[in-house]
């Protein structure tokens, strides 16, 4: 079974899940979210290309475990999903800590 | 990942987002991710997901055969999402 993929699709939707039931730090309402969604993906093309390059690799991926579908710099395609719930869980605790009032 | 945190380190000092000037919060919230992401990464070597070259890393690990590079990773990328995501509050707006 190919393990990341799977654990990869089930973090995602689990952190969609867990945001809209549980944690509710209203992150998907938020347009700076989306921005700073699009923009981190931007960058993480150049680090994690970097990383997984199959020229001179950093990161060795187990074939048995990756769909295989590696799109720009041998970026695994469960890597882009992989990034999801890393980010989204962080900016969710950052505006769940920051308080109703907060200066700007 | 020394270089991400140069290339971030601008918005916190000349856009003003205020991500390191929070270190408690900043704590609070890439803390519990990490820890979630290593556990992650820990069952993953384990079970052989992925691994690592020898060559491009120090070889130095935490328990769990972790490489204190991939906890480097976890604390970083978060760091610079959240210097993104004050920056673009700073210069796009709240909402």
């Amino acid at each position: 079974m190919r393990e990341y993929t799977v654990l990869a699709l089930v973090a995602a939707a689990a952190t969609v899940l867990l945001e809209l039931s549980v944690l509710r730090t209203g992150v998907f309402r938020d347009r700076r979210y989306w921005i700073t969604l699009a923009i981190c993906y931007g960058f993480m093309v150049a680090v994690n290309g970097w990383l997984t390059k199959l020229s001179s690799p950093i990161v060795l991926y187990n074939r048995n475990h990756i769909s295989g579908l590696r799109p720009i710099w041998d970026i695994p395609i469960e890597d882009f999903v992989f990034a999801f719930p890393l980010l989204t869980l962080t900016l969710g605790r950052w505006l769940q800590t920051g308080g109703a009032a907060r200066g700007r | 990942m020394a270089a991400c945190v140069v290339v971030t380190l601008p918005l916190e000092l000349v856009v003003g987002a205020r991500v390191w000037r929070e270190p408690a919060r900043l704590l609070r919230s890439v803390g519990p991710v990490l820890i979630a992401f290593a556990t992650w990464d820990a069952f993953a070597i384990e079970r052989a997901h992925w691994s690592f070259s020898a060559r491009y890393t120090t070889g130095w690990e935490i328990p769990l055969h972790l490489p204190v590079e991939e906890i480097i990773f976890f604390a970083v990328i978060p760091v610079c999402a959240l210097l993104t995501f004050e920056a673009v509050d700073r210069l796009v707006g709240t909402r």
